[in-house]
């Protein structure tokens, strides 16, 4: 019997519910307009398990990289999920760097 | 240096399962009447996925499996519980269509044909008023 994949499962199934968690706070106080450095995030994050010899370290963080990859296309429906009132608004959110330039890309959505 | 292939292969198991599911669960919740039908298949491929994770002696392929299966696990709850709470609440859009959605929309008020989601941001709430008027253009 092999147990990495059922022990991986369960790790991957909090991986994936804390998406939910940081998509909503992340949305909130820092805007969806991160999106591009959340999916850099996670392609780096892909990338880097490649190399990692461990291998529950290395699922382990590609799926947290895959998770932040599917989270940055979260981003713009979750602001929109605030600005209709289903979550809390806030106003004054942190901007990313190059903002202007970042506001002229389309925003993935799946 | 060596190259490990169980990042990616975990990386992509979770990409491909959660988007599929996103995607997939929507759809099926929207053209299916008797939901029962496509939550007893996604479990039994849930159930499946973790038989051949546990038999099988490959890493990468046990994480893969591994992942696909609680991933349809979760599609299964999904289809049948938590996608038509959002259908009865308004946050998904209802399918007039499918008699089970027809008569959700009957039923509650909130239900609408409506995809809120279906927008860009525009930095600001709406207002009631304005939420009331976009409801009310699409009857």
């Amino acid at each position: 019997m092999n147990w990495f994949g059922f022990w991986l499962c369960l790790a991957t199934l909090f991986i994936i519910g804390l998406g939910f968690v940081w998509v909503i706070r992340g949305e909130r106080y820092f805007g969806h307009l991160w999106w591009p450095y959340v999916m850099g995030a996670g392609v780096l994050c892909i990338l880097g398990s490649l190399f990692i010899s461990n291998n529950w370290a290395s699922a382990l963080l590609g799926a947290f990289g895959a998770s932040l990859i599917w989270g940055s296309t979260e981003l713009k429906e979750q602001a929109v999920r605030g600005e209709i009132g289903w979550y809390p608004f806030n106003a004054k959110k942190i901007l990313p760097p190059f903002v202007e330039v970042i506001k002229k890309w389309k925003a993935p959505s799946l | 240096m060596q190259i490990n292939l169980i990042g990616p292969a975990a990386a992509l198991a979770t990409f491909l399962g959660v988007w599929l599911g996103h995607v997939s669960v929507r759809k099926i919740e929207r053209e299916t009447v008797h939901l029962w039908k496509p939550t007893v298949i996604a479990i039994l491929l849930s159930a499946g996925f973790a038989a051949a994770s546990f038999l099988t002696s490959s890493m990468p392929l046990s994480a893969i499996c591994g992942i696909l299966s609680v991933t349809l696990l979760w599609d299964a709850l999904e289809i049948a519980v938590r996608q038509p709470k959002r259908i009865k609440h308004g946050h998904a859009p209802a399918n007039p269509k499918n008699p089970r959605h027809a008569r959700i929309l009957a039923e509650y008020p909130e239900a609408t044909t409506i995809d809120w989601l279906d927008r860009d941001p525009r930095g600001a709430p709406y207002s009631a008023a304005e939420l009331a008027s976009i409801k009310e253009s699409a009857k």
